[in-house]
């Protein structure tokens, strides 16, 4: 192992910060040397094998339960089919998330951090024009529909 | 006559293997320094049970930025200048979430606090010391005194002049003086 550089400690180093500084140095060696390098490793490579992307720290913290509910709305934003926020009078949206939730339950984490990623850039609904295609609710979306749909998402952020 | 030792791929050569699809050059480049990148941070005062995850995600950030590296700190200078900001990361997300160190000796219920040598006291000292330096303080203090690294290389990693490293050396080690005096 390591050790702290003598010749450096003597070219520079007060006495009493030359010792101290050797006592920290061996302590810290002794947690060292109880991190498994191999487990490291191994941990790594793997990492690194699939890919992992840093998670956005806005997405920190948010509950499997709350990123699926996020992801819905998204999803539902991003295929046109959420009415004008403005029209008060139309219930639809909590509708059709209702049905889009459940579906999201396929879905990894990390696809559905992909739909929020991708899709980040989007206009605010609100200020969308309703579009014509409101009759066609998510109920009729596979699963592979939806990843298609997340796949579409994905490439248009690429 | 004994077979010729296996020659030992420079630090270099591993990370070209890496980039060229061989991910256990990585991992032999994680085995080569992760126990060095460890003790640099132990000595900044991360906490055992966070050290290997600290470790790894040093080592997995330093591999995703590969493409950055330029070569004018050594692979293990950079991997530490990296670890710096980690900690420093962490140590904010500790605040955040109130997390609060204890000493060893409240760690330990059963230690006696009468029975701690004068070098485990230097080294507590010591290292609430570090804790109250700049960082550039702290870290070129640490890379020059623990890591033994010169001050081309250090400046090389953090990013700063040589003469910078100098000034925050020389002033780290003033500091630290009179906090153990």
């Amino acid at each position: 192992m390591d050790r702290v550089n003598e010749d450096r400690l003597d070219e520079a180093l007060p006495p009493a910060l030359g010792a101290a500084l050797r006592a920290l140095d061996a302590r810290a060696a002794g947690q060292a040397a109880r991190v498994d390098v191999d487990r490291v490793a191994a941990r790594v490579v793997e990492r690194l094998r699939h890919g992992e992307v840093e998670r956005p720290r806005r997405l920190l913290g948010l509950s499997p339960a709350a990123l699926r509910a996020a992801a819905a709305v998204v999803v539902v934003a991003a295929a046109g089919l959420v009415v004008n926020l403005a029209d008060r009078s139309r219930p639809v949206e909590a509708l059709q998330l209702r049905a889009v939730i459940p579906a999201m339950d396929s879905l990894s984490t990390s696809q559905l951090e992909a739909v929020l990623e991708a899709t980040a850039q989007l206009q605010p609904v609100a200020d969308t024009a309703a579009p014509a295609a409101t009759g066609t609710a998510l109920d009729d979306l596979t699963e592979s529909q939806l990843q298609t749909l997340l796949a579409s998402l994905e490439g248009a952020e690429s | 006559m004994g077979a010729p030792a296996p020659a030992v791929a420079a630090d270099g050569d591993l990370i070209a293997q890496y980039l060229a699809g061989e991910e256990q050059a990585a991992a032999e480049l994680v085995r080569r320094h992760a126990t060095a990148l460890a003790r640099y941070l132990a000595a900044q005062g991360a906490p055992d049970e966070e050290l290997e995850d600290l470790t790894q995600e040093t080592l997995f950030k330093a591999f995703r930025s590969l493409a950055t590296f330029r070569g004018g700190a050594s692979f293990r200078t950079w991997l530490l200048a990296i670890g710096g900001n980690v900690l420093k990361d962490r140590r904010r997300q500790w605040r955040r979430t109130q997390v609060v160190e204890l000493s060893p000796d409240l760690r330990d219920p059963s230690g006696d606090p009468g029975a701690h040598a004068e070098a485990e006291w230097a080294a507590e000292r010591l290292q609430e010391g570090i804790g109250k330096l700049a960082r550039l303080q702290r870290e070129v203090f640490l890379m020059r005194a623990q890591q033994g690294l010169g001050y081309d290389e250090i400046a090389s990693g953090l990013g700063i002049t040589e003469g910078a490293a100098r000034v925050h050396y020389h002033h780290a080690v003033k500091r630290l003086k009179a906090w153990i005096a």
